[in-house]
């Protein structure tokens, strides 16, 4: 009986392992939000058109999901955001992280050090959270920068924000306001519960609750389509969270080529040609791995 | 007495209150709501689209016109399967119209503007859902009529999703950019969602066996049970993808198993556990609830117990451990929706996403097929448990 039982156990094993690829194929992940499963695709697909086998575990999870999946090293490579090293190291206050160079290297120390997990080239472009006016506004009062919108607000202009409670309640939005000398009063804020910037964009460009300025992330998609126009942060109060691809030290070893692959791609993107990219697959709903696919062969990357 | 006289002769008797209800809910709904909702890209907020504006003059009286028939049926006439072809009808008409409507407002060629469902058309739709509802509970079929029944709806609707009527509806826009990720999601929501059943099942039915014989164990056990299915779902998940990440990079063989810290390993694990307190339970009570003389008159004609248990108390305890069955499946694919957050995949993909993107049109592809799945398995279920309880249980005969 026993006999029976433990070869039928050792049988199904055997099947499951002849099922799982045994060759080191590179696990390629993402987090869920539409960009990262874009460039995660994008990713995979350049791999794999350089011979190097993958596996596609994209759009697994929210930040410490995917993270975690890393470091116990279920998954190889995925697209993070400089500035979360912040948080990963618990060192949100580093004045590092608040540039794009400074803060990439840091991460990427830490994360070595720490973890042995290897930081390739990042994207010349931050999805840090931005204010957006509408385009009107901006043109009427010359609003191009944050500088220019603390002097327009400080000086009595007509702002209405729309922002999500984590925004407004977390310091983000105190730590623009004393950066840039303006202060918002509660009259002046509408206040979303679970505000995603899908949300406050829609809403702004509709002039919702006479709504004219909205939180954003940088290189969200909706903002050229909304008519909005980002208000560049020109002394850098925020952290820059530029996309760079992590890796797992022993499967870039092993493939030293993914390096110098990914490279190009993430040398390629700057904050417009992402928010295009972004709007593709947020506004117009193509499939991530459509724009992925037309994007590499544009850049002639893929046949 | 006084007061039952009153009702007795108020000229309001023969208005059939259920009737009087939905129909005057379709008809504010018709007034005052939306029927379909015009969004200029996927993310702007909609802009509501009356029933005139969307449908030549025709259409909109000939679908006011079948609402209105079916308003009648509903109040006045009380056969049983007079409403339900009126309810059907009137379901019909209506998803004739939304097609429609997407059609007319969508420029040709045009991938960018979405068209949704509008107030209305939910309000019709659950208005008449509930019409049909009632009338089959009235008309008392049969298990194997309300299965066939359901696979016809079903069928009628897939052959009108196939055949691209609904086309240029918001939903199946979604679907049209997804639909070579969608039967892959589907599927395995499926298998999260039978898989952790059947394992529970393999476990759960011997333990609640084992918890009948000896009643000491049964209050740790249930008690313990009880206390799993008070974990959030999402911190369930949580918990254990720690543990199973631990184990698949200690232990190779669980590794290639499929034992890991994320995707299906933790979804699978959580849904067992759920699982276990409706089916140990209900086989618990299933057992008690055959009679003690039955087991006796077994026991007398020289059965062994695993003889009486086999032959006597399951087939006896059947329908109760059935019904544990049902809740569990029905509970699992519901629940599977939030493994799509520790890398599970299922349907819940597309609902997340769609949240992330605010794209209620993604939602939906997630959620509708998921209503639909829960729904079905109750039905079938229910009906399997009705033919099972109405069978008399097969008479013990000893080995020959």
């Amino acid at each position: 009986m026993s006999k029976i039982v433990r070869s039928l156990c050792v049988a199904v094993l055997l099947a499951f392992a002849a099922a799982s690829p045994l060759e080191a194929a590179v696990v390629v992940s993402s987090k869920l939000s539409s960009e990262s499963a874009m460039l995660g695709q994008m990713i995979r697909l350049l791999l794999r058109a350089q011979g190097i086998p993958v596996v596609d575990r994209t759009r697994i999870g929210a930040t410490p999901v995917v993270r975690q999946a890393l470091l116990a090293g279920e998954i190889d490579l995925y697209v993070e955001y400089t500035g979360n090293a912040g948080l990963f190291f618990n060192d949100a206050a580093d004045p590092a992280w608040k540039d794009l160079e400074r803060g990439y290297e840091l991460g990427a120390r830490l994360d070595y050090a720490a973890n042995r997990i290897v930081w390739l080239t990042p994207a010349s472009a931050s999805n840090a959270w931005a204010l957006a006016v509408r385009s009107d506004v901006a043109q009427a009062y010359q609003l191009r920068t944050m500088s220019d919108f603390g002097r327009w607000v400080a000086g009595g202009g007509h702002v209405m924000l729309i922002c999500s409670a984590e925004f407004a309640n977390a310091g983000t939005l105190r730590s623009l306001e004393r950066t840039y000398g303006f202060t918002l009063r509660s009259s002046q804020l509408i206040v979303l519960a679970g505000g995603e910037t899908a949300a406050t964009i829609g809403a702004a460009a509709a002039g919702t609750n006479g709504a004219n300025t909205a939180m954003v992330y940088g290189t969200d998609g909706g903002i050229a389509a909304a008519h909005l126009q980002i208000l560049e942060d020109d002394r850098h109060d925020q952290p820059v969270y530029a996309p760079v691809p992590v890796i797992r030290e022993s499967v870039l070893r092993q493939y030293p080529q993914i390096a110098a692959i990914v490279k190009p791609l993430m040398e390629s993107f700057d904050r417009e040609g992402l928010q295009r990219l972004n709007a593709r697959v947020q506004i117009d709903g193509e499939s991530d791995e459509a724009v992925a696919v037309e994007y590499l062969r544009t850049k002639g990357w893929l046949k | 007495m006084e007061l039952r006289l009153a009702i007795a002769l108020s000229p309001h008797e023969r208005i059939d209150r259920l009737g009087l209800l939905l129909s005057a809910a379709g008809l504010a709904a018709l007034v005052w709501l939306p029927f379909v909702v015009f969004k200029s890209n996927r993310i702007m907020p909609g802009e509501p689209r009356e029933l005139q504006q969307v449908l030549p003059a025709w259409g909109a009286l000939g679908l006011q016109t079948v609402l209105l028939l079916t308003a009648v049926v509903a109040l006045f006439i009380t056969d049983a399967r007079r409403r339900l072809s009126a309810a059907l009808a009137g379901v019909i008409v209506l998803a004739l119209a939304l097609a429609a409507a997407a059609n007319a407002l969508t420029p040709a060629g045009d991938k960018v503007v979405r068209v949704a469902p509008g107030a209305a058309f939910w309000v019709l739709l659950i208005a008449l859902g509930l019409l049909a509802t009632d009338a089959i509970t009235r008309m008392r079929p049969g298990p194997v009529v309300r299965v066939l029944l359901l696979a016809t709806c079903i069928g009628i609707a897939w052959a009108a999703l196939a055949a691209g009527m609904f086309d240029h509806l918001s939903v199946m826009r979604e679907y049209a950019v997804n639909s070579g990720r969608f039967p892959l999601e589907l599927w395995r929501h499926v298998w999260l969602a039978g898989g952790s059943l059947l394992a529970a099942v393999v476990l759960g039915l011997p333990l609640g066996i084992l918890c009948h014989r000896v009643p000491r164990l049964r209050p740790p056990v249930l008690g313990t049970l009880n206390l799993i299915q008070t974990i959030p779902a999402i911190a369930l998940f949580g918990i254990l993808m720690a543990p199973l990440g631990a184990l698949a990079a200690r232990v190779p063989a669980a590794s290639a198993l499929g034992i890991r810290g994320i995707g299906a390993a933790p979804a699978v694990v959580a849904l067992f556990l759920y699982s276990l307190l409706p089916i140990v339970a209900n086989t618990v009570v299933g057992l008690r609830r055959v009679s003690q003389a039955a087991v006796d008159a077994a026991m007398g004609m020289g059965m062994t117990p695993r003889q009486v248990l086999s032959r006597v108390e399951l087939p006896l305890a059947l329908p109760v451990i059935l019904t544990g069955i049902r809740v569990v499946l029905v509970q699992n694919i519901g629940m599977v929706t939030i493994a799509a957050l520790i890398g599970g995949g299922g349907l819940g993909t597309f609902v997340f996403q769609g949240i992330g993107q605010t794209a209620i049109d993604l939602v939906l592809l997630g959620a509708v097929p998921i209503v639909v799945l829960a729904f079905s398995a109750a039905v079938l279920l229910d009906a399997l448990i009705e033919v099972l309880d109405r069978t008399p249980s097969v008479a013990p005969q000893l080995d020959p």
